[in-house]
């Protein structure tokens, strides 16, 4: 990975079309300003990790899937539901 | 009682008092806003959160502190926001708000998304999936221990 220091205000130019200006360095973060075309997707790697995982999440498991967790899981079974938990199936 | 479509889970009668939404709908689903949290007598601690405006989406979920006991909930300034908390306000899971983890069943065992909770303001419902800010939670943490190695 290709480390430089700069300081606020500086920019960095990645090809002839990505500008990354560091706009303002705060204690424990950084503002970072990003110049690209608009056909280059920009998102904070969490995102795309969680967005994969979410996808990853809606594939409807197997009712065989769900019980066998559910035996499984170790659980402290005075877990509090509050009110909005109320909808239930039947089964 | 208004009732939902749920392609898993057929026809549920809901409350419109359980409805919760996603302001800014959640990472992979920006459009879909609006979700009931299903509980199944022989599922809990599972809560199923069915969309309202797509019957075949549907994501597993557990309570935080089922997934975690010790979780400490960490939430970024905007996302407190977002759910009508007050600015600066760190809120309690039990307290102001509801955590749920959402669950993916994977080959390799089934996993919780802890560094990106869902979390619901208990007030008024609304929701989003907060990412905390330099969490060292995992976005795949495993549920099950892993088996103990088996004695021939």
């Amino acid at each position: 990975m290709l480390v430089m220091s700069r300081h606020a205000g500086e920019t960095i130019l990645i090809g002839d079309e990505i500008e990354i200006v560091i706009a303002q360095i705060g204690r424990r973060r950084v503002k970072v300003g990003i110049r690209a075309p608009r056909n280059v997707p920009i998102v904070a790697k969490e995102v795309k990790l969680v967005r994969e995982q979410n996808v990853a999440a809606t594939v409807p498991p197997s009712a065989e899937a769900i019980s066998s967790l559910v035996a499984r899981l170790q659980v402290p079974l005075a877990c509090n539901f509050p009110k909005i938990l109320s909808s239930r199936a039947e089964e | 009682m208004p009732v939902l479509v749920s392609k898993n889970f057929g026809q549920i009668p809901f409350k419109v008092e359980s409805v919760i939404e996603f302001p800014a709908g959640l990472p992979g689903f920006d459009e879909r806003r609006r979700f009931v949290p299903v509980r199944m007598p022989l599922n809990d601690p599972l809560v199923f959160l069915q969309s309202l405006e797509d019957p075949a989406l549907c994501f597993v979920t557990l309570p935080l502190l089922a997934a975690d006991p010790g979780y400490r909930l960490c939430m970024s300034e905007e996302d407190v926001e977002l759910i009508g908390l007050e600015a600066g306000c760190r809120p309690q899971i039990g307290r102001e708000v509801l955590g749920l983890a959402v669950v993916a069943i994977k080959e390799k065992g089934p996993t919780a998304n802890l560094l990106a909770p869902i979390v619901v303001n208990l007030k008024n419902r609304r929701a989003v999936q907060a990412i905390a800010p330099g969490s060292e939670y995992s976005w795949e943490h495993p549920l099950l221990a892993a088996e103990a190695p088996k004695c021939s």
